[in-house]
């Protein structure tokens, strides 16, 4: 019994990474209306940077040289963390402005290759600035071996609690941002009906540019999450995104909750599936799997997700 | 002098290959209702969408003056144009009142709220389903709502393109009362695309006639209705 809800607890942390990217994947999905393959590797850039912002020039980290200047550095990893996922938002709107600016009017053909395009070159990109071995990111949050509540003889470690504490805020700024601002409604307008957001005199460009950034902060904080618990290394994200893009599809790309519970969801399939079922734990990705394609079969618009009506 | 709101000169438009218009020439003066009349496929639609810049046009398209036919969609809505499109294009994820709001996305002043009331009172279905997804209206109920959303703009100028489609006889005519009415109280022009020929003459000033792409005449609402060929075509007389 305590062995479980260990599990379940330890499940948790995963699930807080997961839910950030499956939040940012369903917000830049929102914006262009296509899925952003690239979207674990912008938040991973930004994870780099922060370990640039908070590496001393001796570390060999690259960027840390360039900003060696800046008063202060190294700084702090969670200043660095909180400043890099800036730099994560500006990075995923530029990319959407310049290089990704057709991205809502390709077919789905064309923007899934896009997709994979910039995939291949954001990681390309952090492949030659930070590839080689992997580094330690450090923690954000106490993590010794005394950092934890009991509960019922498990241990709820502050890491995973801290994760959920950052993940819920964002989560929830964004919830504010979408539902009680000008913009915010002018973005979901987007959402439902592009042309008719554009003959209510929105513009389409800047509303997307500002999807991207959003989307990009929340990865960022996914992969400092994801960075702190293990290590650092090019590959991280990738590894990430299928169970982001598990977790978005499980619960919905309309829905900020249902990402947040896929995440969740997936997280505690991934630890307690292969458990329980007696597979390696290399293995852990299939639980993940199984939940999916039992929720594509039975409800394809996700959990959280709203049936699309057609009206004639 | 009359003063012309929307003045189209010589604008072709075309989907890939296919020519669809092949030089539109009509203008819209302040204040006046003008009706385009036309069998289907004529090219009504992409006349009005080549207006507000939806597709890639040669031409020249004046707005009170102004040449618009290199401005985007967006900036051409804030200068104050609505455009009710054929098939409603209600945000079907937004609540009736979101969709209002969204309407008046280019208005500053404060009286917003004010004007949302008003159309619900006018329209007591809308009202009652406020906090509802627009999605969940039905087909005509979702049409009020389009040209309400329209017109919380506040527009100088309304492009309505078959705005009785799928209603019922009483609301189509309570629909052509409440455009007159906008006309009439705020000095909304309008260019109105309409298969029910008969109702959209009683309350226009002048119309013109739309042949494969081409205007194939024009002329005042009363020069129209007595036109035997339009009779013939379009009054069902
Ligand atoms: N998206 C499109 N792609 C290709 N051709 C199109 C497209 N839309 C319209 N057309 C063609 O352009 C011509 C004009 O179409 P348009 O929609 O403007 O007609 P309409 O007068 O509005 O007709 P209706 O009364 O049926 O609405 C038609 O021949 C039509 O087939
Ligand atoms: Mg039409």
């Amino acid at each position: 019994m305590t062995l479980l809800l260990q599990r379940i607890l330890d499940g948790l942390f995963n699930g807080s990474i997961y839910a950030a990217l499956a939040v940012a994947l369903a917000i830049s999905h929102r914006a262009t209306g296509r899925i952003n393959l690239a979207q674990g590797e912008i938040g991973l850039v930004g994870a780099f940077v922060a370990l640039a912002l908070a590496s001393p020039v001796g570390a060999f980290v690259a960027g840390s040289t360039l900003f060696a200047h800046l008063p202060g550095h190294p700084f702090s990893l969670r200043l660095a963390t909180v400043v890099a996922v800036a730099v994560a938002a500006v990075f995923g709107a530029g990319l959407q402005a310049f290089v990704m600016r057709d991205f809502a009017d390709l077919n789905p053909q064309r923007a899934l290759n896009r997709s994979i395009a910039l995939l291949i070159c954001v990681s390309a990109l952090s492949s030659g600035w930070w590839g080689g071995r992997a580094r330690q990111f450090g923690e954000l949050f106490p993590s010794s071996s005394r950092d934890y509540i009991g509960i019922f003889g498990a241990r709820l470690r502050y890491t995973t609690i801290g994760a959920w504490v950052i993940v819920l805020l964002v989560c929830g700024i964004v919830h504010l941002f979408l539902t009680s601002t000008r913009t915010g409604l002018a973005f979901r307008a987007l959402t439902a009906h592009r042309e008719s957001a554009e003959l209510s005199g929105i513009q389409p460009r800047r509303l997307m540019a500002l999807g991207w950034a959003i989307s990009g902060a929340l990865a960022a904080t996914a992969a400092a999450l994801a960075a702190s618990m293990s290590l650092i290394d090019t590959s991280l994200m990738f590894r990430t995104l299928i169970y982001g893009l598990a977790a978005v599809t499980l619960g919905g790309f309309d829905s900020l909750k249902g990402a947040v519970f896929g995440g969740i969801i997936v997280a505690q399939a991934q630890t307690l599936l292969p458990g329980y079922a007696g597979l390696p734990s290399e293995m852990s990705i299939v639980g993940a799997l199984i939940v999916l394609i039992l929720v594509l079969i039975t409800r394809p618009w996700g959990l959280f997700g709203h049936r699309p009506v057609e009206r004639v | 002098m009359t003063k012309e709101i929307l003045s189209v000169q010589n604008v072709k438009a075309s989907y890939g290959a296919i020519e669809a218009l092949h030089g539109i020439d009509l203008v819209v003066n302040e204040g006046e209702i003008v009706v385009v009349l036309g069998a289907n496929g004529a090219g009504k639609t992409t006349t009005l969408r080549a207006i507000c810049n939806m597709l890639s046009t040669s031409g020249t398209v004046m707005l009170d003056g102004e040449d618009i036919s290199k401005t985007d969609t967006a900036s051409i809505v804030a200068k104050g144009v609505a455009h009710v499109p054929q098939g409603r294009g209600t945000f079907a994820a937004l609540t009736v009142r979101e969709n209002m709001e969204v309407g008046a996305y280019t208005r500053n002043d404060d009286e917003v709220e004010a004007d949302i009331d008003m159309w619900f009172e006018k329209y007591p279905v809308l009202g009652e389903r406020q906090k509802q997804a627009a999605g969940s209206l039905s087909g005509g109920e979702q049409q009020m709502l389009a040209v309400a959303r329209a017109a919380m703009s506040r527009p100088r100028l309304m492009l309505l393109d078959e705005p009785s489609l799928g209603l019922a006889p009483l609301i189509i005519e309570d629909l052509f009362r409440t455009f007159a009415q906008i006309n009439k109280e705020q000095g909304t022009s309008m260019l109105v695309v309409e298969q029910n020929a008969n109702l959209a003459l009683e309350i226009a000033d002048r119309g013109y006639l739309i042949e494969t792409g081409l205007i194939t005449g024009s002329g005042t609402a009363d020069e129209l209705r007595n036109d035997p060929a339009v009779q013939a075509a379009y009054l069902g007389a």
